[in-house]
């Protein structure tokens, strides 16, 4: 490809390598990313990808290996640096000032400015004329008066691409952005990234879907253990062949065999409907003894917004709730708990862990009142030895328990909040997004665990986003539409077809 | 026995310090004073001093202490102890002291601690009240109730001493087991109370949840709106006791009494390892921060620092000490 600098290669990250104390987190990494292409970065968690791109802003300092943007050396100081330098981060947490407009947020920090003097004043016009010109290049239909906070987050994202392009951006990085969007906003966000690369704009893109990789990405590239494994067109490669190469190992089956009796019902929902009017209405439906019910959907299907009124985590307006056969009210989570019912949020952070405790303390936060003695104080050592039994048993890789759950990786968090429930011996466990964020081989223990849960007389609902889990895992697949449960189908009906026509029977 | 809410152990000098830094901190200023007083800080009536100067701060500091690891902040504390002081000294004063409150009626004398300890339940229900079920931040909920129990106190005393109390009622405070200060007897028994809550009870793994992720605290079953009702209201009851003592150590209470006591308190836990994050903090902690500052203020006296300039001295340990917290804890952006 002919350029002004020499290469086909816009960035190239030659040898690069980084150690902590006791691990070697990057081990002689190269990445070359073309111009105008999308360059899918993949790999577990945990195999390098942040740290790489952590060492290309300068958040760490590489060890050794050579950073070269357009043929010429580089070594940004921070983020600020690397942006000025046209190379720019969207990250999965979206950093804007909500309370400002779209136009103030774009140029924050380098407005154009009147000068007068000694003074410098805003220059609103020529603010507002550069950024409808750049919306209209990338083809947005956004206002840019509007304050953030009013925007749809997938809005907000691409307000985010806005402002790297006008940096005139040649490399931007993109890590999980669409782990927060509906299909249709997915759909629109690859518009945008086919016209970056249109416009010959190299794309980093760091997903965990598969799917996405496929659609969107000219090459993926993909790490291990802090090594780079392989780098291939994207044609050149199989679904199978790249969570082959993320694991290492070979994985035939992606899903453990579940092997449950389906007993009598345990749980009935009767024309629930949410006190919210826009949330869910008049939903019904039974889970059995022994079955692992998924719940489907779009993102807006008001799927979590259902399991949590369901475990009294929302109020509900109204519709009954039958567990063995007896009505009953939920009012909190403490009253959900009591009658056996367990759940995982779907925001691990957000709803989950408490950061600076411990492993033990976590998972026994929401069992402690079955471990008092006579003088309602704590027995530390009961306490310790079951939260021990059972983090064993699922395998949580943790140098001690009494470490702080912040210093494991996503997929072991999980495994604490999943002893969490399991230590109050649930009778029907609700898991929302069960996976969601975390690596493969993770993944693979989560839905043993689901299987041995069922296994034993538990029912399961799980909540997923991710097709082929939903398909894979659950005896039977409920779908939700805008708040409307728009049908359930059977293991044997099930497929990623059925579930989607369901799933987009509304206009949203 | 570990804990759950302990850490790990880890071995060697240099991780010991960074666990430790609020006794590391602790040792080395007491160690300091002692080099410049020629070892006179070390000998008992120092210590003692020390021991009756802090007392009722360490119960301020303690129940503040809890209320920040549920991530609350009490900005009350002066004021309620100043009005639980004016109370319990109204039903204390000497029946034959004609400008007494109560001219001419002797009170039992239990009835002063009963009325102080109530007034400052109250106030930290009060608090616990609106934080919880009125959603009120704790910043301004606790700004609220210093302004009402600085005006009820002016009130209640018409802005005069309330002096001449009972010799019985001040020995109370005043007195000692052998060498041992009551006051200082009193801490320790409060201290033992507080360790049992935050280490062995429910309760207080749920102080600490709440402080760490109050949503993940709701959704494990934790009440969260009783649990932190019921931590402001141990504190009031804290102040309550702080206050009576104070009065009694005073021989009286007037509108100055523990003026600044939360600035005092606040101050103590932060530098004893009390994160302003929530979530983090030990009963031990506290008590050090309380004797690490005790300690800054005796050593500023002996070496002769004006009264004002301990004041500024104060500012800057309480920003240093919740600047290093922050640097600690506070998420990385």
């Amino acid at each position: 490809m002919a350029n002004d600098w020499g290469s086909e290669y816009v960035l190239e990250m030659i040898g690069i390598s980084k150690s902590f104390p006791g691990v070697r987190a990057l081990d002689d990494v190269t990445l070359r990313v073309r111009a105008g292409k999308v360059h899918a970065l993949m790999g577990e968690n945990g195999a390098g990808k942040s740290t790489l791109m952590k060492c290309l802003f300068g958040i760490y300092r590489e060890d050794s290996g050579d950073v070269m943007l357009k043929g010429n050396k580089v070594n940004f100081h921070s983020a600020k640096d690397a942006l000025e330098a046209g190379v720019s981060m969207i990250h999965q947490e979206l950093s804007n000032v909500p309370q400002r407009s779209v136009c103030e947020n774009i140029w924050l920090g380098r407005e154009p400015l009147i000068k007068i003097g000694p003074m410098g004043f805003l220059n609103h016009k020529k603010m507002h004329a550069d950024t409808v010109a750049l919306l209209k290049s990338l083809d947005m239909d956004i206002d840019p008066s509007e304050r953030m906070i009013a925007l749809s987050v997938s809005k907000q994202q691409s307000c985010e691409i806005v402002k790297a392009v006008s940096y005139d951006a040649s490399v931007v990085v993109m890590d999980e952005p669409s782990s927060s969007l509906t299909e249709t906003e997915t759909e629109h966000l690859f518009k945008i990234i086919r016209t970056l690369a249109a416009k010959g704009v190299a794309v980093i893109y760091i997903s965990h879907r598969m799917s996405e990789i496929f659609e969107i990405a000219d090459e993926v590239s993909i790490m291990r253990d802090g090594k780079m494994i392989g780098n291939y067109p994207i044609h050149e490669i199989d679904e199978d062949k790249l969570i082959k190469l993320m694991v290492g190992r070979d994985n035939t089956s992606r899903f453990p065999p579940v092997e449950s009796t389906i007993g009598e019902v345990r749980l009935e929902v009767k024309n629930l409907t949410s006190a919210n009017p826009r949330s869910f209405k008049d939903v019904s439906f039974v889970l059995r003894r022994g079955e692992i019910l998924g719940i489907g959907g779009l993102v807006g299907a008001q799927r979590t917004e259902l399991v949590e009124s369901i475990f009294g985590l929302r109020k509900i307006g109204s519709g009954e709730i039958f567990i063995d056969g007896k009505k009953v009210e939920v009012r909190s989570p403490r009253d959900a708990i009591r009658k056996g019912m367990g759940l995982i949020t779907e925001d691990r952070r957000g709803s989950g862990i408490f950061p600076l405790m411990s492993i033990t303390a976590n998972t026994a936060i929401a069992s402690l009142g079955n471990y008092l003695n006579a003088l309602r104080f704590l027995k530390h050592r009961k306490i310790e030895a079951e939260t021990k039994k059972l983090n064993e048993a699922l395998r949580t890789k943790t140098p001690t328990m009494a470490t702080q759950i912040q210093n494991l990786s996503g997929g072991n968090q999980q495994k604490v909040l999943v002893s969490r429930w399991l230590m109050t011996l649930p009778d029907i466990l609700i898991m929302d997004e069960p996976t969601r964020g975390i690596d493969v081989g993770a993944k693979y223990e989560i839905y043993s665990i689901m299987a041995d849960l069922v296994a034993n007389g538990k029912s399961v609902i799980m909540v997923s986003s991710e097709m082929p889990e939903l398909i894979g895992m659950s005896h039977r697949v409920m779908v939700l539409c805008a708040g409307r449960h728009t049908g359930t189908l059977d293991k044997a009906e099930a497929t990623q077809e059925s579930v989607m026509r369901l799933a987009a029977q509304f206009e949203n | 026995m570990a804990a759950v809410n302990s850490l790990a152990p880890k071995k060697g000098i240099g991780p010991f310090i960074s666990k430790n830094t609020t006794l590391v901190t602790f040792v080395s200023l007491a160690i300091l004073l002692g080099l410049m007083t020629g070892g006179r800080s070390f000998e008992w009536p120092s210590v003692r001093n020390l021991m009756i100067a802090e007392s009722v701060r360490a119960f301020a500091a303690l129940g503040v202490g809890m209320i920040i690891i549920t991530w609350g902040i009490d900005l009350s504390i002066g004021y309620v102890v100043c009005l639980v002081a004016s109370v319990a000294a109204s039903f204390a004063q000497s029946p034959d002291y004609a400008a007494a409150l109560y001219a001419g009626k002797d009170f039992p004398l239990w009835l002063p601690f009963v009325v102080g300890i109530v007034t400052g339940g109250i106030f930290g229900l009060f608090n616990g009240v609106l934080i919880a079920f009125g959603r009120l931040p704790p910043f301004i909920a606790t700004l609220g109730t210093m302004s009402i129990a600085r005006g009820a106190q002016l009130i209640y005393t018409k802005a005069a001493v309330v002096g001449d109390l009972k010799d019985n009622y001040k020995a109370i405070a005043q007195g000692s087991v052998g060498p041992i200060p009551n006051l200082a007897i009193y801490v320790a028994i409060a201290c033992f109370v507080i360790w049992v809550l935050l280490r062995h009870t429910k309760r207080g793994t749920n102080f600490y949840a709440i402080g760490g992720n109050a949503m993940a605290a709701r959704v494990s079953g934790i009440n969260v709106k009783r649990e932190t009702v019921m931590v402001y209201t141990y504190a009031g009851l804290l102040y309550g006791i702080a206050g009576c003592l104070l009065a009694g150590r005073l021989g009286l209470a007037n509108a100055l009494t523990a003026n600044g006591m939360e600035l005092d308190a606040i101050a103590a836990v932060t530098v004893g390892g009390v994160s302003q994050t929530g979530g983090v903090g030990t009963m031990s902690g506290m008590i050090i921060g309380v004797l690490t500052l005790g300690i800054i203020n005796y050593g500023m006296t002996y070496l002769g620092v004006d009264s004002y300039y301990q004041l500024l001295v104060k500012g800057f340990i309480i920003i240093a000490a919740v600047y290093f917290d922050m640097k600690k804890y506070a998420k990385r952006g």
